[in-house]
């Protein structure tokens, strides 16, 4: 069942375009992530959801019932959307304890006291943080006071979450667990959550559908493993996985994708279009830097060998970084072992290598 | 699309409401004591005379008099050796009691604030105790030099007062605004380059410094044009009349006020204050070249003074003892003594005699308890009053939070004489407001009006501290504006509150040109009636009742300190 629906949903600050005519729909129970770098649109799109920013135009219904639409002039305040809000800066209240923190919008919904009290303590027991009821916020470590804020914002049941970069101010080893436990919370609640962030990890760790953003605009949206694995964008495999961008010019399309290009200055190689191209012209090239190979392999589909120049060594741990040299243009590659510096081979299977045209 | 442009959000019905309400209010009390005066401008008779006629006439006669030329020249010339004296002394200290290791620093900084708790009335007064013709300290000096080797009664004297007077405006911002708070990064940054600590101070301090300068000389300008008890006490006893002086004589002291006259100068002070307002700005439109980020980093060491320590500590506190100590121990001894002279030892002319005649004095003690309903009242609600517009204006999609800000500033270029004659026209003309004339009521209203804008500076920062997500917070967890204000807002505002109320009550409680129109019989105020007893020539009362202030507002400031934790200017 569809439960939130963006119908050409625009901002602009005066000739700034933040949010360019979306659309997008979110089901009943689905964890939806807003993916992209700052200034992309995605905080632009929650705020709006939340009722925190009047959009410029367009539409957001819920469940059937308009929230804002610019048609009939009509934008439902803040507090008449209930929906659970997270913030990045957690915004507790400081001068309240947790207790009265997370029974706040219990009393503005004129919940009686009995009841509000058993439901405080439940959030509270469910968030782990019962024995620190009476604290203060400023007496919390920072992944305490995430909790709290998660507390507050599903205390009184809402139909819609709403999480603005929340993890973003824990350290790494704190993110990790906040993650998991975040998304264990919600599936068990069976919250319809949209969640914002640019970490691409917490995006595909936790999402049932990722939107990847860009300058306003949506670039792709799908399943992780859509969004990993196919990008249909440039950018969406710059920025999940960061893969690397080539440029170089399309010669051919045959019609089962496959595509004959040639690198500026460099050797034709082959290629896969995953959306369809035709003519010639500029084209952008997508690599992701562990499909780099240094032996034959072996499957379905051509497989380029192509000389280039290896470079400089970063060791990553589990394996090694290398900058390579490809005509020119710079690669990374990510690889168990590392080449030797100087002239070298690489093997890359059409397959691999997205093609697309160029914006 | 063309709904969209002109959609906003709401606040809901309840909280609408309210915020028109707070503007109406604001308006109100604004523009009801501004507009008769801008009408009295334009009226040839008494705004409560019945015939009025249009015309410039009142604004021609005040132009081509020629006491009012030399009055507006004399003015201008005492504002800008004030504000000379003020800054010098003020920027001077700031950057030697903020930057150096002189010793005793703290203490120094503490006795050069004592002018600001103090009213210029009281410190004109002591002044002339000591300093004056027949001052104590005047009197020891003619003997050992044989003849009177000042005057004070000279505009370069009103100067000199006004401007000790006024100093630690200009060493308060330029210390909190600029000393304290460059980053130390930039001073360390230019040490390292080269520089001498002497010319990180010339290079690099003093110029980061420029914004505090220019904005506290701006103020400093502001109160030298509208005082009036300095020019008062000092200059009309060798008749120097300044604008002030002038309409003082204009409105109180004359037995038929020229209506006319008050508001023709009247609406060219407004303009003067205005133009140094304006002229402030300008100078500053490139102030983000002085913006410093403040750094984490560690306070460089305090610059070493070396040989010249103790020297420049002397000689900070013979300025400190002669500018401020001498004239506020001449006040205490005065009010003690019968008389003071050098030819007899104080303790020989010890009295109660003036504290006497002060509390025989019916009119006197209830001019105390007027002070402190009018004080306390007003304080109390101009801060509420701040609160609510700085909420309304910082955090609200209010329509017309524009005007709202605009109308609560206004009376930054109102001077407080002026705002007492508006309050005082408003009461004649508007018939509503009739009642207000013989209540003290009216002198609540010209109190708020007046000192809206320094409960503001109070409010606003102390708002914009506290993270807009935190009320938005409230609003996604369901309170509407109203009550994600009064639940997040207002608990979270109380300090700054505290520390309004504070400021208002003691400006309040010394003030005096605010009431000077508004003075009827059973309205008197603790200000207005030492003003009339020093006129009267009652030296002795009048040093008993000053005295007397003086201790309220130590007593008043110490208890704030300990119990509402409150501390002025720090």
């Amino acid at each position: 069942m569809t439960d939130l629906v963006l119908t050409g949903l625009r901002k602009t600050y005066g000739d700034f375009v933040a949010l360019d005519s979306t659309d997008l729909t979110v089901e009943q129970g689905e964890f939806l992530t807003l993916l992209g770098p700052s200034g992309c649109g995605k905080s632009t799109t929650l705020a709006a959801i939340a009722g925190l920013d009047v959009p410029s135009g367009g539409r957001i219904t819920f469940q059937g019932r308009d929230l804002y639409n610019a048609e009939t002039g009509l934008c439902l305040p803040p507090e008449a959307r209930n929906f659970g809000v997270v913030f990045q800066s957690y915004a507790l209240w400081p001068h309240m304890t947790v207790e009265k923190n997370v029974s706040m919008p219990l009393e503005l919904r004129r919940v009686p006291a009995a009841e509000r009290r058993a439901r405080v303590a439940e959030t509270l027991e469910l968030v782990g943080l019962a024995a620190f009821a009476r604290r203060y916020p400023g007496e919390l470590s920072g992944g305490q006071q995430q909790r709290v804020a998660l507390a507050r914002a599903i205390v009184f049941k809402p139909p819609l979450l709403l999480l603005d970069e929340p993890l973003s101010n824990l350290d790494a080893q704190l993110r990790l667990q906040a993650r998991s436990w975040l998304k264990d919370i919600q599936r068990s609640l069976g919250l319809t959550t949209i969640y914002v962030t640019h970490d691409q990890e917490e995006a595909l760790a936790m999402s049932d559908r990722i939107v990847v953003m860009k300058q306003g605009r949506i670039v792709q949206m799908g399943r992780p493993e859509d969004i990993y694995g196919t990008p249909l964008h440039p950018f969406s495999a710059q920025f999940v996985g960061s893969a690397n961008l080539l440029e170089a010019e399309l010669l051919s399309v045959g019609d089962d994708g496959l595509a004959r290009v040639r690198l500026p200055n460099g050797p034709e190689i082959l290629g896969h279009a995953p959306l369809p191209l035709t003519g010639a012209g500029p084209v952008s090239l997508v690599l992701r830097p562990e499909r780099i190979g240094l032996a034959p392999v072996a499957g379905p589909g051509p497989v380029n060998e192509i000389i280039v120049q290896a470079g400089a060594v970063s060791y990553l741990g589990e394996g090694y970084e290398q900058v390579l040299d490809l005509a020119g243009q710079s690669l990374r590659r990510k690889g168990e072992r590392a080449m030797t510096e100087g002239p070298g081979r690489i093997q890359v299977a059409a397959a691999d290598l997205l093609v697309f045209r160029k914006d | 699309m063309a709904a969209s442009s002109a959609l906003r959000a709401t606040d809901g019905g309840r909280s609408q409401a309210v915020q028109w309400l707070i503007w109406l209010v604001t308006a109100v009390l604004m523009l009801a004591p501004a507009l008769p005066i801008l009408l009295q401008v334009f009226v040839d008779r008494p705004l409560y005379d019945s015939g009025w006629q249009y015309g410039f006439g009142n604004i021609t006669a005040l132009l081509t008099s020629p006491a009012f030329g030399r009055a507006l020249l004399t003015t201008l010339v005492f504002a800008a050796l004030t504000v000379v004296i003020a800054q010098a002394i003020g920027i001077f200290a700031a950057i030697v009691l903020g930057r150096t290791d002189l010793p005793g620093r703290s203490l120094i900084g503490g006795v050069l604030m004592w002018p600001l708790y103090l009213s210029h009335l009281i410190f004109a007064v002591g002044w002339l105790i000591a300093y004056g013709p027949s001052g104590l300290v005047t009197q020891f000096a003619t003997q050992i030099a044989g003849g009177a080797p000042w005057t004070l009664y000279s505009v370069l004297g009103m100067a000199v007062v006004a401007g000790v007077s006024q100093a630690p405006l200009a060493y308060l911002y330029c210390l909190y605004g600029a000393v304290k708070s460059v980053d130390p990064a930039l001073e360390s940054a230019a040490r390292t380059v080269g520089a001498g600590p002497f010319a990180v101070l010339r290079r690099v301090t003093l110029p980061l410094m420029l914004p505090s300068i220019v904005t506290s000389a701006a103020l400093n300008l502001i109160i030298a044009v509208e005082t009036l008890s300095i020019p008062l006490f000092l200059g009309r006893p060798a008749k120097i009349e300044t604008i002030s002086t002038q309409l003082y004589m204009l409105g109180v002291a004359s037995s038929t006020p020229q209506y006319g006259l008050i508001a023709s100068s009247s609406l060219l002070l407004i303009v003067l204050v205005a133009a140094t307002l304006m002229l402030q700005r300008l100078i500053l439109r490139h102030s983000h070249r002085y913006e410093t980020v403040k750094g984490k980093g560690v306070r460089t060491a305090p610059l070493r003074l070396g040989p010249w320590r103790w020297p420049l500590a002397l000689a900070m506190w013979a300025f400190l003892a002669l500018g401020v100590i001498v004239p506020v121990i001449c006040i205490v001894l005065r009010a003690f003594t019968s008389f003071l002279s050098p030819l007899i030892a104080p303790w020989h002319v010890l009295t109660l005699d003036n504290f006497r005649q002060l509390f025989g004095n019916a009119t006197l003690v209830r001019s105390i308890g007027n002070t402190f309903f009018v004080s306390i009242a007003a304080a109390v609600i101009a801060t509420l009053l701040a609160v609510m517009i700085a909420l309304v204006v910082q955090r609200s999609n209010f329509r017309l939070k524009g005007s709202l800000e605009a109308l609560a500033y206004s009376p930054r270029v109102i001077p407080g004489m002026i705002t007492g004659i508006g309050v005082f026209y408003a009461a004649i003309v508007l018939p509503p407001m009739g009642w207000l004339r013989d209540s003290l009521w009216i002198l609540v209203i010209a109190y708020v009006m007046a000192a809206l804008p320094l409960g503001l500076g109070v409010i606003q920062p102390a708002v914009a501290q506290i993270s807009a997500d935190l009320d938005k917070a409230a609003r996604s967890s369901g309170a509407d504006w109203l009550a994600a204000m009064r639940r997040v807002m207002l608990p979270l505002l109380r300090a700054a509150m505290a520390g309004s109320f504070v400021l208002l009550f003691v400006s309040y409680l010394k003030s005096y040109v605010i009431a000077i129109f508004l003075m009827a019989p059973g309205l008197e105020v603790m200000g207005v009636s030492m003003l009339t007893l020093w006129t009267n020539g009652e030296v002795g009362v009048t040093a008993a009742f000053a005295s007397l202030q003086i201790l309220g507002i130590a007593v008043f400031l110490t208890a704030a300190r300990i119990l509402m934790g409150v501390k002025l200017y720090d």
